[in-house]
């Protein structure tokens, strides 16, 4: 080999270290530049973390002074697991197997529920128990993870479901209290951002923002647990007794519009909301609208009675029962001769009470039922509130009125029909019906208190004593009420019968028997209402749910410790002067 | 002349520039392995105290082997390879294993890497092997045979295992060969078949998955052929680094992230936050990944300064080989550049994702005690060579 070959190769190997260190600078340099733009904002935030800090949902609490709990928030765990390793190592089955025994849950539909899916995360059940959370957890299945997780219990059950309502898988409420509510309940998370090292730990010394989270709020109802607990043992023992397809109730504080008890049927057990129907969920209470029959009598006559065009002495010819209008025939249940405008109110007469309301005209009708709130909501704080119906008085017929004054024709919520009633209780002055009294912070400050606020002055306070002693009659012998006394009291009320509209006509065996009333009549402290729907074979107001109201009533005044009227204010009452003050 | 002031005289000659070079990255390399491990409160912080003191030894070996006659090494070729052989039989059955392979031989305490020695062994016997002894004629012994002298050590290295030792034989074979003068034409062939083979094994390993095979064929399939599933793994992450990022790609990205991060001057020295937060697996930060904790640190200019070192030395070592006395020298002074050069090559390539991560340090620079000791006792091998060059 020559000396010049030699040299050649030399310079070949110093060549080739020459290409191979350049070779790594350019790659030095790509990758400077790489990773300066966009490799680095993604490098920035796989090392971020931001997590929302959630906060325990406020409670429900009872108006009574012991503040009693209606809704809670229980600790339990989200179950997952991450289906990528177990399908690696081939031992999803056993591990799905294992989780469907302890949690009774069916293995097959696990197992291709987890197995179908390529991502890292897969719920196995949602709000364990703890004690079940805990006992997987001693088992060590490979791959099976736990998050804390809250969620709603109600601890009185069926009890005041409808204004409670329920709270969905997602934490949001979702009807009643829960949903109106939703705001001042659900807090506000918080929000913490920060840094992870190495092997994802937070670097505390690193956090970006920490926002700290406002625990949700404890809502205050005006609801009374024991009173809630009498009306929904009543009303189911009603159901039960008369066969009833549905029945409402409400106990109101007259002189606030507290609703101090709230029940439905059909009901439902909002810590297994999942299992319960739509008809279940219904609030029926305000959000079912019923044509009220003989109770909305009250309202037709009391406005006549506040407009001067009738007296309570004024007498009418109530047509022995049969009475051609219009060409068409108006009935009375009971056949009366001549009657005058108390005892229309006290017999229930249809006749009467329809010529009451001729002589009115459609005109000052229409616009009294309206300041009654009739055909609009009251606004009460829960949701799903109805409105009635009230036609206009341009789309009324010749004989619309006669049939309005006999509460055909016009529809309402039991939520209303209260409201006509507790307006009569309150000297003419119709509250606004309310279930939430205040709201309460985690730290005890309160957020918000409800003021009784009047929402419509239908008739003078002089009617209003008039009215109350018309409808005290209703209650004594002789009148269709008779079966809502309560011993010791004097009960204010009117019954009501109304046919239902079956297939455009009304029907002669389905019907809404209420009563709806107050005491004490000479000075009213609470109002209520109780509408029993499609009761058999009895189904009459007066035989239906009189007697309900009777033994509600009867429970209540001694909860509530009401006394009876005393002499001189029964003497008051009686001398029309009224219990103002 | 007395025996003290010829030992001046030849270290006078020694090549300076070599020697800075040296010191230079060995600094940095202390510097750097404290900077590495100074967040640990473990052991590990004290890393760079050892390795002063294996510096100081490298050092020791380094100023011994430049006085030493490189040509004395002819009679204790195939006595020191033969040694080497030895060493590497011993560490497959009484090696200390970490992390599933036996690379380690316990002594007194510390831990030698018998690997190492193997490839010093190896170019000394080779250097011999391709010159001719004084007063015969230049012959060549058959390219099959260095193929396989250099082979065993190779395959003993590679059962322990330890791919990225066993695959610097290679290079440093070949280039001995061809500035040997070995013909050209069956190094290119050996090259080409090489690099076939490297491709052959990327697509065995790929292939099995592309084709449908099921996992537990692929399985069968891998133990048949003796892959080992994390050689397998760093073979897959390599060729597609986004396919598992959060586990055996972790390593190869965050080390890119390191360099790239460091931007033109670096973070700051102890400021690296790859490496403090632990983003840098901290077993490797002081000895494979090293590079990454001074580009990071450094930045650019940094790692700059480290490749163009690792230049200097190769190329301060090729001027030693040009201008040694005969060819026994020139031989050696190739052998162990392409030796160094191999392992700075084939280190800073993996931390910056030009080439799969194998487990190479960075010469005089990463921790390690055996591997500092045979780099600068080799390095030492090619001082001798210098200061023994004729014309001066």
């Amino acid at each position: 080999m020559t000396e010049a070959r030699r040299t050649t190769r030399y310079i070949w190997v110093a060549v080739l270290l020459c290409i191979a260190l350049a070779g790594l600078v350019v790659r030095l340099v790509f990758l400077h530049v790489a990773i300066q733009d966009a490799g680095r904002t993604r490098t920035v935030k796989t090392r971020t973390y931001r997590e929302t800090l959630t906060v325990p949902r406020g409670r429900i609490l009872d108006g009574s002074p012991s503040a009693n709990i209606l809704a809670a928030n229980i600790g339990v765990k989200d179950v997952w697991v991450d289906p990528a390793p177990l399908l690696a190592s081939n031992r999803l089955s056993s591990v799905a197997g294992q989780l469907a025994r302890v949690l009774h849950l069916d293995e097959a539909e696990l197992s291709t529920r987890l197995n179908t899916t390529n991502r890292h995360f897969a719920y196995v059940q949602r709000f364990v128990p703890q004690e079940k959370a805990a006992e997987l957890a001693r088992m060590k299945l490979p791959s099976v993870y736990f998050s804390d997780s809250m969620t709603r219990h109600y601890p009185q059950g069926q009890n005041l479901c409808h204004v409670l309502g329920f709270v969905n898988h997602d934490g949001v409420g979702s009807s009643g209290i829960e949903q109106g509510m939703e705001s001042y309940l659900k807090g506000i998370p918080g929000l913490r951002e920060s840094r992870l090292d190495g092997r994802r730990r937070e670097m505390y010394d690193r956090r970006i923002r920490e926002i700290a989270p406002r625990e949700g709020a404890d809502v205050v109802l005006t609801i009374d647990q024991n009173l809630q607990y009498m009306l929904e043992k009543a009303l189911d023992a009603t159901v039960e007794r008369h066969h009833a397809k549905a029945a409402m109730a409400i106990i109101q504080h007259v002189k606030t519009g507290e609703i101090l008890a709230m029940a439905s049927r059909p009901g439902f057990d909002p810590n297994q909301f999942r299992a319960a129907g739509d008809l279940q969920k219904l609030n029926r209470a305000i959000g079912y609208v019923y044509e009220p029959g003989s109770t909305f009598k009250v309202a037709v006559i009391a406005a006549a009675l506040d407009q001067g065009i009738v007296k309570p002495e004024n007498v009418f010819d109530c047509e022995n029962g049969r009475w051609l209008y219009q060409n068409k025939i108006l009935r009375d249940y009971h056949a009366y001769g001549r009657l005058d405008v108390a005892d229309i109110l006290k017999k229930s007469s249809n006749i009467g009470a329809a010529k009451i309301a001729i002589l009115m005209g459609d005109r000052q009708l229409e616009s009294s039922l309206r300041s009654f709130m009739i055909g609009r909501r009251l606004g009460i704080d829960l949701p799903g509130e109805e409105g009635g119906i009230l036609r206009p008085v341009a789309q009324w017929t010749a004989i619309s009125s006669s049939r309005v004054a006999i509460g055909q024709g016009v529809a309402v919520t039991a939520l209303q029909m209260l409201g006509v009633i507790c307006g009569i209780a309150n000297d003419g002055q119709i509250m606004r019906p309310y279930v939430v009294k205040e709201v309460v912070s985690a730290n005890g400050t309160v957020l918000m208190r409800q003021v009784p606020q009047v929402l419509s002055r239908p008739i003078r306070p002089e009617t209003a004593v008039l009215m109350r002693k018309l409808l005290a009659r209703v209650t004594e012998e002789g009148g269709t009420g008779a079966k809502a006394c309560v011993e010791g009291f004097t009960v204010a009320g009117k019954t009501g019968t109304a046919q239902k509209v079956v297939a455009g006509r009304y029907s002669e065996s389905d019907y809404m028997a209420s009563f709806a009333g107050f005491l004490p009549a000479e000075a009213p402290e609470i109002g209520m209402i109780i509408v029993v729907d499609e009761p058999q074979p009895l189904h009459t107001g007066g035989l239906v749910a009189a007697p309900v109201f009777s033994e509600i009533a009867e429970q209540a005044v001694r909860y509530l410790g009401l006394m009876p009227a005393s002499p001189e204010q029964t003497a008051m009452y009686y001398a029309g002067r009224a219990n103002r003050p | 002349m007395n025996r003290r002031s010829e030992f001046l005289l030849l270290l006078s000659r020694m090549n300076w520039l070599m020697l800075a070079a040296v010191l230079a990255l060995m600094t940095i390399g202390i510097i750097f392995i404290h900077s590495a491990t100074h967040v640990r409160e473990d052991v590990t912080s004290g890393l760079y105290q050892k390795q002063i003191l294996w510096a100081l030894a490298g050092l020791g070996a380094y100023v011994a082997a430049t006085l030493f006659d490189y040509r004395k090494l002819r009679d204790a070729a195939w006595w020191i390879y033969a040694m080497a052989l030895i060493l590497l039989v011993a560490v497959l059955f009484f090696g200390t294993r970490i992390y599933g392979a036996r690379r380690w031989l316990m002594f007194f305490g510390t831990g030698i890497q018998p690997s190492e020695l193997g490839k010093l062994a190896v170019i000394v016997l080779a250097a011999c092997l391709l010159s001719p002894p004084a007063g015969k004629f230049e012959r060549l012994p058959p390219l099959g045979w260095m193929l396989f002298l250099a082979g065993v050590p190779m395959l003993l290295v590679l059962k322990e295992p330890d791919l990225g030792s066993a695959l610097v034989y290679a290079p440093v074979m070949l280039a001995m060969l061809f500035v040997a003068g070995s013909a050209a034409r069956p190094l290119v062939i050996l090259v080409l078949s090489g690099l076939l083979l490297v491709f052959l094994v990327l697509g065995v390993v790929a292939l099995p998955e592309k084709i449908g095979m099921s996992p537990e064929k692929q399985e069968k399939f891998f133990r048949a052929i003796h892959l080992t599933e994390y050689q397998r793994d760093r073979i897959e992450v390599f060729l597609d680094p986004s396919r598992d990022p959060m586990g055996t790609g972790w390593n190869k990205r965050q080390s890119e992230i390191s360099v790239g991060s460091g931007g033109l001057t670096g973070k700051g020295f102890r400021k690296g936050t790859q490496n403090i937060l632990g983003f840098l697996p901290r077993t490797v930060a002081p000895t494979d990944f090293i590079f990454s904790v001074i580009a990071e640190e450094t930045g650019f200019a940094g790692a700059m300064t480290v490749i163009g070192l690792h230049g200097v030395l190769a190329l301060c070592g090729l001027y030693s080989a040009m201008a040694a006395r005969d060819k026994m020298g020139r031989l050696l002074c190739v052998g162990v550049v392409t030796m160094v050069f191999t392992h700075a090559f084939v280190n800073m390539a993996m931390t910056i994702g030009l080439l799969p991560i194998v487990g190479i340090p960075l010469p005089l620079v990463s921790y390690g005690g055996t591997f500092m000791v045979i780099t600068l006792s080799a390095l030492g091998l090619v001082q001798s060579v210098h200061v023994r060059r004729p014309g001066v």
